[in-house]
C-alpha cells in the first residue's frame, strides 16, 4: 500500500509541477498587498484614475448573454465604466461553476475576482484578499460572518435569500383565503379551504424527490424561533428541542404543519410517485396551491408556464410573540485573488464594492441586497413580507464550529444535512396512521439527547431556548 | 535443443507473470486493500473527515442490537422469494427456447434486453411505470380493472416491496435465461433422442436429462440470486430512495454512511453482511448436495437405470418368457 501511495503521490506531484511550470510563470505571484479596505472606498472618489484590466470568474452564465431578460454583464460593465472608465472588466462564466472554480483555484490563474467556492475557512488566507476586519465589515454589509476567518472577511455575499412558502395566489383567492395565514392553524385552515373550494392540491410535498423534503429543516432556526442565535448556538445546548413548546413556535410546530396536512388528506394523492420537474408546471397552472421551498424555487415555478403572476411567496406560517420572522442566508460571495498585482487588487475591490452598492445586482436577480444601508427588497418578497423581520443565523461560537455536525451524525437526524428520510417518515406515519406526531417527536428527542450525552455537551436549555 | 529451451521458458514465465500482474494488481489494490481498510474502519467511530476514534467491537454490537439493521434483512426475504420465482420462470423459458421455437433468437434477445439497460434507468422506468394512473394502471384499466380498485403500487406499504421485486425480476430474468440456455445447449443432443426412443415425454426429459445436466449452473444461479437479494440496492434506492418501508440492508448502510456519516458502523454492517452471505452460500451448497445426492450426472443415472432395466429384462426373459410373450410387465420397465 505504501509503495502504491508513493507512486500515486509522485505521479500527482509530477503533474502538479508540470502544471505550475506551464501556467504559473505568467502571473508571477506577488506578495504585495494593497492597504485598501472595503469600508475605506468611496465609489466615484477613490482612485478614479486607476488603470487596470481585471478578470471576473462567476456562475452567472445567463448574464453572459446580451439577450438575457435581466441586466447582462455587458450592461453592468458599461454602467461601471461610467464611474471608472480605465478599469476594463473581462467576465468569464461557467455552467459547472462549483467544481470548475475549485479546479481553477488550485491552478492559481483564475483572474482577480471570483465567487467564493466551497473552501475550508482556514484556507481563505491562502487564496484570498481580506476586505477588512469583521467588526468594520458588519457595519457595511449583511452576512459578513459567513465568509469570515479569524476576524477578517474574505468574501462578500452577492445577495441573500430568505425562506418562506411558495403559493398560488389565484387558488388562494378562489378558495376565499384573503389573508396570508400567519400561524400553523390558519395555514391548515387555508389548505382545507383550498381542498373544499378548488380542484387544486392544497400542499404538494414532493415526497418522492427526497431532497425537497429536507427543505423543511431550514425553517426550524430563525423562522420558527425569531432568535438569530438559536440555530447555531442555542440548539446545540438544548435538550429535547423537538418537544412542544406550547406557544405555536419552534421545530415542533414546523414539522407538525406537515404531519397535520398529510393526516387531514391535504397533500397529493399518491405521494410516492411524484415528480419534481412536472410539479413546477402543475403549480404554475393552478393544480397545486402551496409548496414549502426556498425563495430560489419561485423564479423556476414562475418560468414553468404562462401564469407567472399567480405565483407568489409568503412567510412560513409561524408567529413568535405576534411577530413573523424569516431566516435569510447568503448566496455566492465575491472574493479577490491575493496574488493579483496591487493595482488589480484595488481595481477588483472597487468593482466588488460597486457591484454590491450601486449595480442593483441583488434586486435584479431576485435576491436581498447585501449592502446594509439598502433596505429595498426584491419583488418576490412582496406585501406578504411587509411586517416580517429578516434575520441571519449567527455562526457557532468559537470551538463549537463542528459540534452541530457531530450531533447530527451521532443522532442520525441529519438536520439541514440531507435528512430526507426523517422528514419522509413524517409523511408515511401520518398517511398510514401508524405513529402519532408526538411519538415521532419523542423518538427524535431521544436520539438528540443521546447525542448530546455522547458529545458531552452541557445542556443549558430545554425545548425553548429562552 | 537445451540451449533454446531455457530462454524460452524464462520468457514464457515472464509473459505469464506480466499478464497476471495487471489483473492481480487491480484486484489487490481495488478490492482487497480497500476491503482490509474497511475492515479496519469498522473498529472506529469515524466520519469521512476528522480523526477516527477507536471503539473496539462497539460498532458490531450496534449492528446486532439496533432495531433497524438486521430487521432490514427482512426486506430481502421479498427479493429471495422473488428470485426463486424468477429462477423457475427463467428455467421454464430457457427450456422452451432451447428446443426449436419459432423466432427463438428474437425471444432470447427480448428477454436479455432489460439486463443491458443501466440499473438507474430501470429504476426511473419503474418509477413512472408504477405512478398512479400511468403505464401500469392504464394497462390494467384496458384489461377491465377500475382505477379505484387498484392499489397504490409504491405508496401502499403492504405491496410496495412486491412492486419493487417485480421490477428487479424484470431486470434480471434475462440474465438467468441466458445462463440456463447456455447450460442446456451444452447437454449432449443424443440424450434427448435416446430418451424419446425410450418413450420419455418432455417433462421426463426435463426432469432426468436437463435438470441434472445443468445442476452446476442452477446452483450458481440460486447462490447469485440469494446473495443478490441480501444485498439489493439499485432498485429500492432509485425507485423509492428507500423510503416508505423499502429500505434494504444496503440502502440503510448507504444512509448511515453518507447522510449520518457513521462510516465505522456502516463498515461493520458490510462485514456482517459478508459473513451472512458466506454462511448462506455454504448452507446452499449443503442443501444442493442433499437434493442432488443421487442425481449428480444425467448420463450416469441413465446408464445405471439402463443396466438395471436390462438385468430385469434378462431375468424376466429367463423366468417368464414362455408364458407372457407380450407381457405388460416388460413394457413398464422398458
Amino acid at each position: 500500500m505504501n509503495a502504491f501511495k508513493r507512486i500515486v503521490t509522485a505521479a500527482t506531484a509530477a503533474v502538479c509541477v508540470l502544471g505550475m511550470a506551464a501556467c504559473g510563470s505568467g502571473n508571477g505571484a506577488s506578495s504585495d498587498t494593497t492597504d485598501m479596505t472595503y469600508p475605506s472606498i468611496e465609489l466615484g472618489k477613490t482612485k478614479t484614475d486607476i488603470k487596470a484590466t481585471i478578470r471576473v470568474f462567476n456562475h452567472k452564465t445567463d448574464m453572459a448573454n446580451d439577450s438575457y431578460n435581466g441586466e447582462s454583464w455587458n450592461e453592468y460593465i458599461a454602467e461601471f465604466n461610467k464611474l471608472y472608465p480605465n478599469i476594463t472588466v473581462k467576465v468569464e462564466t461557467s455552467t459547472n461553476y462549483a467544481s470548475d472554480a475549485l479546479t481553477r483555484l488550485q491552478g492559481g490563474d483564475w483572474g482577480d475576482v471570483m465567487m467564493l467556492p466551497a473552501v475550508d475557512r482556514s484556507e481563505y488566507p491562502t487564496y484570498f484578499l481580506p476586505f477588512g476586519s469583521l467588526d468594520d465589515m458588519q457595519k457595511e454589509v449583511r452576512y459578513a460572518t459567513n465568509n469570515a476567518y479569524e476576524k477578517k472577511v474574505y468574501g462578500i455575499a452577492s445577495m441573500g435569500n430568505a425562506l418562506g412558502v411558495v403559493y398560488n395566489k389565484k387558488i388562494f383567492q378562489e378558495a376565499g383565503v384573503t389573508e396570508v395565514p400567519k400561524t400553523p392553524d390558519d395555514f391548515i385552515a387555508a389548505l382545507k379551504a383550498v381542498k373544499e373550494k378548488t380542484k387544486a392540491i392544497p400542499l404538494y410535498t414532493n415526497y418522492a424527490a427526497g431532497w425537497t423534503m429536507s427543505a423543511w429543516d431550514s425553517y426550524i432556526g430563525g423562522t420558527a424561533t425569531g432568535d438569530s442565535k438559536y440555530m447555531n448556538q442555542e440548539l446545540l445546548h438544548t435538550e429535547s428541542p423537538f418537544a412542544d413548546p406550547g406557544d405555536g413556535t419552534h421545530a415542533y410546530n414546523v414539522y407538525k404543519v406537515l404531519y397535520d396536512a398529510v393526516a387531514d388528506g391535504l397533500i397529493e394523492d399518491d405521494y410516492s410517485t411524484t415528480d419534481w420537474e412536472s410539479s413546477k408546471s402543475k403549480m404554475n397552472n393552478g393544480e397545486i396551491a402551496t409548496m414549502v421551498l426556498g425563495a430560489w424555487a419561485v423564479s423556476q415555478i414562475k418560468n414553468a408556464g404562462d401564469n407567472a403572476d399567480d405565483i407568489s411567496y409568503m412567510p412560513f406560517p409561524i408567529t413568535v410573540d405576534g411577530k413573523q420572522y424569516t431566516t435569510s442566508a447568503a448566496d455566492y460571495a465575491w472574493c479577490i485573488n491575493k496574488d493579483s498585482s496591487v493595482t488589480n487588487q484595488e481595481a477588483a475591490m472597487i468593482f466588488v464594492k460597486w457591484m454590491v452598492e450601486k449595480s442593483g445586482f441583488a434586486i435584479n436577480e431576485g435576491g436581498i441586497p447585501t449592502d446594509i444601508s439598502d433596505d429595498s427588497m426584491p419583488d418576490i418578497y412582496g406585501d406578504e413580507f411587509k411586517d416580517v423581520d429578516f434575520i441571519e443565523d449567527e455562526p457557532a461560537v468559537d470551538g463549537e464550529e463542528d459540534l452541530f455536525n457531530d450531533l447530527n451524525s451521532d443522532s442520525e437526524l441529519a438536520i439541514n444535512a440531507g435528512g430526507n428520510a426523517r422528514v419522509q417518515a413524517i409523511v408515511e406515519h401520518a398517511a398510514n396512521k401508524d405513529e402519532s406526531y408526538d411519538d415521532i417527536v419523542k423518538e427524535w428527542n431521544e436520539k438528540w439527547n443521546a447525542a448530546l450525552k455522547t458529545e458531552d455537551v452541557d445542556v443549558k436549555y430545554t425545548t425553548v431556548a429562552k | 535443443m537445451r540451449e533454446n529451451k531455457k530462454p524460452r521458458d524464462w520468457r514464457k514465465g515472464l509473459i505469464i507473470v506480466a499478464f497476471c500482474a495487471i489483473p492481480l494488481a487491480l484486484l489487490v489494490f481495488f478490492t482487497y486493500v480497500p476491503f482490509i481498510q474497511m475492515a479496519g474502519y469498522s473498529f472506529y467511530k469515524m466520519k469521512y473527515i476528522g480523526t477516527p476514534k477507536w471503539v473496539g467491537l462497539d460498532n458490531y454490537i450496534q449492528v446486532f442490537t439496533r432495531d433497524d439493521t438486521l430487521s432490514s434483512l427482512k426486506i430481502s426475504l421479498y427479493y429471495i422469494i422473488g428470485s426463486l420465482i424468477q429462477l423457475a420462470l427463467a428455467l421454464y423459458m430457457a427450456t422452451v427456447l432451447s428446443f426449436k421455437v419459432k423466432l427463438g433468437n428474437l425471444f432470447k434477445g427480448i428477454y436479455f434486453f432489460p439486463y443491458l439497460i443501466n440499473g438507474i434507468a430501470v429504476g426511473f422506468i419503474f418509477k413512472f411505470f408504477y405512478t398512479r394512473g400511468y403505464i401500469f394502471d392504464s394497462v390494467l384499466q384496458l384489461c377491465g380493472f377500475d382505477l379505484n380498485n387498484l392499489p397504490y403500487w409504491l405508496k401502499d406499504q403492504s405491496i410496495n416491496n412486491w412492486s419493487l421485486v417485480g421490477a428487479s425480476l424484470w431486470r434480471y430474468i434475462g440474465q438467468s435465461v441466458i445462463l440456463f440456455i447456455g447450460a442446456i445447449m451444452s447437454i449432449d443432443k443424443s440424450l434427448y433422442e435416446a430418451a424419446e426412443i425410450d418413450g420419455a415425454n418432455k417433462w421426463q426429459q426435463f426432469r432426468h436429462i436437463i435438470l441434472p445436466g445443468i445442476k452446476t449452473i442452477l446452483v450458481l444461479n440460486v447462490i447469485l440470486s440469494i446473495t443478490g437479494s441480501l444485498s439489493v440496492f439499485e432498485i429500492p434506492y432509485v425507485v423509492t430512495s428507500g423510503a416508505n418501508g423499502t429500505a434494504s440492508y444496503f440502502v440503510l448502510m448507504d444512509q448511515l454512511a453518507h447522510t449520518s456519516q457513521k462510516v465505522g458502523l456502516a463498515s461493520a454492517m458490510a462485514i456482517v453482511l459478508l459473513a451472512i452471505i458466506l454462511i448462506m452460500a455454504l448452507l446452499q451448497q449443503l442443501f444442493f448436495k442433499f437434493v442432488f445426492r443421487d442425481a449428480d450426472d444425467g448420463v450416469a443415472k441413465a446408464r445405471k437405470q439402463a443396466a438395471k432395466a436390462d438385468r430385469k429384462r434378462r431375468k424376466m426373459a429367463v423366468k417368464t418368457a414362455p408364458i407372457f410373450r407380450n407381457g405388460s410387465k416388460e413394457k413398464a420397465v422398458a
